[in-house]
């Protein structure tokens, strides 16, 4: 499990990833999200939505309803273009990190020991 | 298997206390709560489900906590927040210069000229004032705050413009900012103005960059 600040701080960058490829509701996002990190990547689901909620109100996503075919109607997320734009920004922010760090703590781009 | 969901949405609803997007935020988790009763539906006992829910979601308590945070933050608090405290910073300033001219008190003769022989440390931290308004507007409110830092730009203005005013149209006698009301000082205090919004946009620029 990884420290819980960077988890918290990542998330929503994450989310705007996630929707940056489709829209998504809520359950939808969190199972997408273990998926893709093999169940290594969890976050409390319940904060997923404050998370979201933030996320709209900056005007980085935009929410609508849709009907479903069986059970109720969903919520759904979708990624502003305010929202592509922050979320490149931050991409390229976080690979920049990422390099940077691998080269200070001496590890190769996967992460594993220079032997 | 309705139990454990209808009491955790109760309890959820309870920590919320009375909000207007109350019901929706109740209605996402309650479709939340239904794909993880599908999800655990093998399970039998009522306490082994609510732990497992509480495992995924976290307590009530938890994230009602965490939604009082954030419904706490709203342009209209935030808006009114930094015009009253331009207002306080105003009034403090009147009382101060009103007091000092019509009463004689030694001691705060000694703080006017402490504060008049610093005005522009003063000037300082009042444009730190307007730093602090677009950071924390950038930060609460990112990509949307633009406009909100627009009008509330404006709204906290009022007071400056109408200091400026009375003091140029003389309402306000001169002498009472004496030695403030120097030719320097008023072209000092002109300057400031102008890069009010530009500094508050700066501070939004950088509250933007934290708001994520």
């Amino acid at each position: 499990m990884f420290n819980r600040e960077l988890v918290k701080g990542s998330t929503s960058l994450i989310m705007l990833q996630l929707l940056d490829e489709r829209d998504m509701y809520g359950y939808e996002l969190v199972k997408e999200l273990e998926k893709r990190s093999d169940n290594d990547f969890s976050v409390k689901e319940g904060t997923l939505y404050p998370a979201l909620h933030k996320l709209e109100k900056q005007g980085y996503i935009e929410c609508y309803w849709k009907e479903q075919e069986k059970g109720p109607a969903r919520k759904y997320y979708t990624i502003t273009s305010a929202g592509k734009e922050l979320l490149d920004e931050r991409t390229r922010e976080w690979h920049d990190f990422v390099r940077v760090m691998n080269k200070v703590m001496g590890r190769k781009q996967n992460g594993t020991a220079e032997e | 298997m309705e139990q454990p969901k209808s009491r955790f949405l109760a309890e959820l609803g309870e920590g919320l206390g009375r909000h207007q997007e109350k019901n929706h935020i109740l209605k996402e988790y309650e479709l939340h709560l239904d794909d993880l009763l599908v999800e655990f539906s093998h399970l039998q006992e009522e306490h082994e489900l609510r732990k497992q829910i509480e495992n995924r979601l976290g307590s009530p308590e938890e994230i009602a906590a965490i939604w009082k945070d954030e419904l706490s933050v709203t342009p209209g608090k935030m808006k009114w927040l930094f015009f009253f405290l331009n207002i306080i910073f105003f009034t403090g300033g009147s009382l101060l210069t009103l007091v000092h001219n019509l009463y004689e008190w030694t001691w705060l003769k000694e703080i006017w000229g402490h504060i008049t022989a610093i005005p522009i440390v003063i000037a300082f931290i009042y444009l730190f004032f307007w730093v602090l308004l677009g950071y924390e507007i950038g930060k609460g409110f990112g990509y949307k705050g633009k406009r909100l830092l627009k009008i509330t730009f404006l709204l906290s203005l009022i007071p400056n413009i109408i200091l400026m005013a009375l003091t140029v149209f003389k309402v306000i006698p001169h002498e009472w900012f004496a030695p403030l009301l120097s030719r320097q000082f008023i072209v000092i205090c002109i300057l400031f103005t102008l890069i009010l919004y530009p500094v508050s946009f700066i501070g939004y620029t950088w509250g933007k960059k934290a708001s994520l």
